[in-house]
């Protein structure tokens, strides 16, 4: 009966009715997209972070991993300091550099790893084999593309270039012995893995022992905080960062989109606040004489508040449920937008919907149409019923 | 009391910023001809974030070392606190920046007569194209770069962030033009008595439309007004809020003479609009439709 009446009642005004939960799903979607943008990026990157095991990443002291040129030396004594601490399963050392693909028409500049096969978690292998031989290298398609090279091709590959003498330095043949998909990189940045060997020698003595960063696997059982700071304790050099420090890093620097998130998803939920309680209120104002009627024949106060609750549920819900699909859209559409930022990697999505995350959004969104019709319909069942009779219903 | 503290340095970032202010000295000194008496009474300018995180003053004396954790080390004085600039591309990084003298900082990396890069100043666009034009023919081994192509191969972060900007301003747009004419809607529609009395008592359909869109049109009015009040006071707390969480002078919200045209325009379109449909739709009800009866 309650439903049948608020289904009649919202039937009556069904322009107004439309356009109320046209705004609400408007309301809803920037809601849930704002909340999708919140969550994401944090889910994304932990995702990310934690895709290939590794619990820690160790970088020279005072600097986050490839934030900037500086290396670690002496990696191998660092190395087997971190390998003896306590929980401590694997030590993947990784030296970042830029090298040239030489003997094309214009030389192919790209980014390479030095890596230990065994233990890397830096690409995953689409084709071919790991660059375990010293004259082997992995190649991401975007090079192979760029080299014009396939797997089995030798490539003349330098990794300094004098600008006045217009010589490369660190030349090596080496051997395409796979394709593959960097974890940290696009798809469109042109990448290389070599053994870590092969970086170091031909970046000659500069590069000697040294290594950009180590990514460190810990037990399972093993609670990885611990273990950084035991890190940091054996080798005082380096700054050792968990996951979740990684990912509080990331926040800082990606707080500005956060708090974007917070405030618009605020505004939104008090606008679609806002227009359920205005919807509500001017409805219940134009049948006061209506509801003075009802209340005369004996309809009691609670089934009027119930009915013109049920009004503002319905609005909300519905609205809700538009503004769901209309969310996903826009989402999709923004990520788009946003996955444009350069050398973003594949993996990172800025917005990820999460339903526990996106159902509770919306469900405050209804909660809210719930409380927006509860003040106006107790206020209208609350009137004198004489003296509204005679002011609406007979004057 | 003067206190002595380990500066840590990354020497590329330094590198470049010290690379511009000798391009004006334009000189390269030799180093090795400097005493060690000298060098070692030598200044830095560091910036004011740094200055305020570690408790440095100007004649602070600090120890410069090329590599985290090296004990070895020049010992500078502070000779001056910079303030940032506003710069787009250093507000996420919160990186500390140390300026020094170019052949101090080519000494204390072991880098030799080396430079990242020239910065050159020219006497307008058309010398500046010749200059680059002589630079990439004569000088072997450089490449020059118009400085308006690398602002736009280094400001791609900075067009994504607009078009996602753009796309939220859009959403927001429509979610407001929504809102706002459903309340201008409502609002003329709570009028419907009024108009029903207006009508019997003999008054024109077309007076009542344009009384009704009158009025809409000034709460639409009034309510830009507000609205750009509200904007300019939203506007001047983020910037506040995001130049303290930042630490820069960089304004991330400016209300623009275009802004406020468009906002007001815009709101004016959908209220007069809204308040058009309502009043006509009830200038054709008949007034004891209109009463209820």
């Amino acid at each position: 009966m309650r439903l049948h009446l608020a289904a009649l009642s919202l039937k009556r005004h069904a322009s107004r009715t439309l356009l109320a939960m046209l705004g609400v799903a408007v309301s809803a979607a920037m809601l849930l997209d704002m909340v999708m943008l919140a969550t994401g990026m944090r889910e994304s990157f932990a995702s990310l972070l934690s895709s290939n095991g590794f619990t820690i990443r160790v970088s020279p002291r005072g600097t986050l991993p490839f934030d900037s040129e500086a290396t670690i030396g002496q990696a191998d004594a660092a190395a087997l300091a971190m390998r003896a601490v306590p929980g401590v399963t694997d030590v993947a050392p990784v030296l970042g550099t830029t090298i040239h693909v030489l003997g094309r028409p214009e030389p192919v500049t790209a980014f390479a790893l030095g890596i230990d096969p065994a233990v890397q978690g830096d690409y995953q292998l689409l084709e071919g084999r790991d660059p375990t031989a010293a004259d082997a290298v992995v190649a991401s398609d975007a090079l192979l593309r760029a080299a014009a090279a396939r797997i089995g091709d030798t490539l003349d590959i330098a990794v300094g270039f004098d600008p006045q003498l217009r010589t490369y330095s660190g030349r090596r043949r080496l051997v395409v012995s796979g394709r593959a998909r960097f974890t940290y990189l696009s798809a469109d940045d042109r990448a290389a893995a070599l053994s870590l060997g092969t970086v170091q020698a031909m970046g000659g003595g500069d590069r000697a022992d040294r290594v950009s960063l180590f990514m460190v696997r810990t037990a399972p059982n093993v609670d990885p905080e611990l273990a950084r700071a035991a890190i940091e304790r054996a080798v005082p050099r380096v700054t050792a960062l968990s996951t979740a420090g990684a990912i509080a890093e990331a926040e800082k620097r990606l707080s500005y989109f956060r708090q974007l998130a917070f405030i618009l998803g605020a505004v939104s939920l008090v606008v679609g606040f806002l227009l359920v309680t205005t919807i509500v209120t001017v409805s219940v104002n134009e049948r006061i004489g209506e509801i003075a009627i009802m209340r005369a024949i004996g309809v009691s106060r609670a089934h009027v508040v119930q009915q013109i609750v049920i009004e503002g549920i319905a609005l909300s819900l519905a609205g809700a449920a538009a503004g769901l699909v209309l969310g996903v859209f826009t989402a999709h559409y923004l990520n788009s937008i946003l996955r444009g930022f350069p050398g973003l990697p594949d993996a990172i999505d800025f917005f990820l919907l999460q339903p526990p995350s996106a159902l509770r959004a919306l469900g405050l969104l209804v909660a809210s149409g719930i409380a927006a019709g509860i003040y106006p319909s107790w206020r209208a069942a609350s009137l004198p019923i004489s003296t509204t009779l005679r002011e609406e219903a007979v004057g | 009391m003067k206190r002595t503290c380990r500066l840590r340095l990354l020497g590329w970032v330094s590198l470049l910023t010290v690379g511009f202010a000798a391009s004006h000295r334009a000189a390269a000194q030799v180093i090795d001809s400097i005493p060690p008496w000298i060098a070692a009474q030598r200044t830095i300018a560091i910036d004011e974030r740094l200055a305020t995180d570690a408790g440095l003053r100007v004649g602070d004396r600090v120890v410069l070392s090329p590599e985290p954790g090296n004990a070895i080390g020049d010992t500078v004085r502070i000779g001056a606190i910079v303030k940032g600039r506003a710069d787009p591309s250093e507000v996420a990084r919160s990186e500390y920046r140390v300026r020094m003298h170019l052949d101090h900082l080519q000494r204390l990396l072991a880098y030799g007569d080396r430079v990242d890069r020239f910065a050159m100043a020219t006497t307008g666009s058309s010398a500046s194209d010749s200059v680059l034009h002589a630079v990439n023919a004569v000088a072997f081994g450089f490449r020059a770069y118009p400085s308006r192509d690398i602002a736009v191969g280094t400001s791609k972060t900075f067009l994504v962030v607009s078009r996602f900007h753009r796309a939220i301003g859009m959403i927001t747009i429509v979610a407001s033009a929504t809102f706002l004419l459903c309340i201008m809607l409502l609002k003329v529609d709570e009028r419907r008595r009024d108009v029903a009395a207006m009508r019997l008592m003999g008054i024109s359909r077309a007076t009542v439309v344009r009384t009704v869109m009158l009025e809409s049109s000034f709460v639409a009015l009034l309510g830009s007004v507000v609205g750009v009040g509200l904007g300019f006071v939203v506007s001047a707390f983020v910037n506040a809020h995001y130049q303290t969480v930042y630490r820069t002078p960089l304004r991330f919200a400016i209300i623009t003479p275009g802004t406020v045209a468009y906002a007001v325009l815009l709101s004016l379109v959908l209220g007069i609009g809204a308040g058009a449909l309502a009043a006509r739709r009830l200038a054709r009800t008949p007034p004891l439709t209109l009463f209820g009866r």
